[in-house]
């Protein structure tokens, strides 16, 4: 886990920005006392951000619902995968 | 990387840096790994890209490579991990995956729905204030005895720092959620202020002891006397004994500052023999009859 100090400095970000984009639903940290703690997932997700924001010229309303395609993409390929995995493993 | 950056974009070499930008957007938005996760080709393509973008998208790096200051190699900027390395099977699950994407699916079968079964993350958030850091200038003897002093904040407000008897120059005293707000609900932070002690026109202060130099008089030093000698808690009456030299130092006990354990430090007085601002006659025919005086050599010491 990485603690905010850090993680605001790896992931480019200040306070503010953070806590707009945990506002905007672009980042959810797991919450944990006293202040929320980050992981590589997060950091990740963060440069993504950063990529389409800077180098992509994506507005922010657009960032939302890129995020939200990309998620479902992930848990859809996910299954896939483990559906192929199971049905080779029955084949055998 | 080792190939012309200019042709992996695709753009001439006289291209201004809007063009390249322009192009290089186009080439990302296709090629990046987390819009293409099954895609390895996109994203050795998309790495090349990357590293021509950082070479050309930047007008003064550009200038050099122009120049053959620098090469197209080592280029490659590091990257951490992309997103979509965290997903997939295997992978842990976090705040971000979903089954929304077939839901629908699920509705109608078992084994399907079992498989599906996957919680999106909870939406909750709370996040300490930050600490603010002050510099608060006081008095040497507003930090020796304490005091309350007012500091005005960026946002208007105010807030009274009590600083405590005994304070040390660049102590930092920290005012427990008086910094920033909270965010979601979270504690606000703290301020912390760094105390800047001002030095004094006599006193000066070695950890919780007070020094001062106390001049006297000729006939004081010689004949004794008492004195008023000045402390950070107001005058305090000293005895100078008889035959008091230069240099000579006189402790009072508990006249120094505060210590953390309730206790004080010492004042040392330092005394300092001065004599009379004007030549005195009559100071001047004694010295020259007095023959104990002309004997008596304190450079003893000193000769090799």
């Amino acid at each position: 886990m990485i603690r905010i100090e850090e993680f605001l400095l790896r992931a480019r970000l200040d306070q503010h920005a953070l806590q707009a984009w945990v506002a905007a639903g672009w980042l959810v940290p797991p919450q944990t006392d006293p202040e929320p703690m980050f992981s590589d997932v997060d950091l990740a997700r963060a440069q993504l951000i950063h990529d389409l924001r800077q180098d992509f010229g994506v507005n922010d309303e657009a960032v939302s619902v890129i995020l939200h395609l990309v998620d479902q993409m992930h848990g859809l390929r996910r299954s896939m995968q483990e559906l192929l995995n199971e049905m080779r493993a029955n084949k055998t | 990387m080792s190939e012309d950056p200019y042709a992996v974009l695709g753009v001439k070499p006289e291209a201004t840096q809007d063009e390249i930008r322009k192009v290089y957007r186009q080439l990302a938005k296709k090629l990046h790994p987390d819009l293409n996760p099954g895609d390895r080709q996109a994203e050795e393509k998309f790495k090349q890209v990357s590293a021509a973008y950082d070479l050309l998208g930047d007008a003064e790096k550009r200038a050099r490579y122009d120049r053959g200051e620098i090469d197209a190699s080592g280029a490659e900027r590091p990257r951490e991990r992309y997103y979509r390395d965290f997903h997939g099977a295997g992978a842990e699950e976090h705040s971000y995956s979903t089954n929304a994407g077939f839901g629908d699916f699920a509705e109608t079968d078992d084994i399907l729905k079992e498989m599906f079964a996957r919680g999106g993350g909870e939406r909750q958030f709370r996040l300490r204030g930050q600490d603010v850091l002050y510099r608060l200038p006081v008095e040497f003897l507003e930090a020796v005895n304490g005091a309350t002093k007012r500091i005005t904040m960026p946002d208007g407000g105010t807030i009274d720092v009590v600083i405590p008897a005994g304070t040390r120059d660049r102590q930092v005293l920290r005012l427990r959620g008086k910094g920033g707000p909270g965010i979601g609900g979270g504690t606000p932070g703290d301020a912390l202020v760094e105390i800047g002690v001002k030095p004094h026109a006599f006193f000066t202060r070695k950890d919780d002891d007070i020094h001062v130099e106390v001049p006297i008089s000729l006939p004081e030093a010689v004949l004794g006397a008492k004195l008023d000698v000045p402390t950070p808690s107001g005058p305090v009456r000293m005895t100078v004994p008889k035959g008091t030299n230069t240099g000579r130092v006189l402790r009072l006990r508990g006249k120094g500052a505060a210590r953390g354990d309730g206790g004080h430090g010492d004042e040392y007085v330092t005394l300092k023999i001065v004599l009379p601002d004007e030549p005195d006659p009559e100071l001047e025919a004694f010295a020259q009859r007095w023959q104990a005086g002309k004997d008596q050599n304190p450079r003893r010491h000193l000769e090799a």
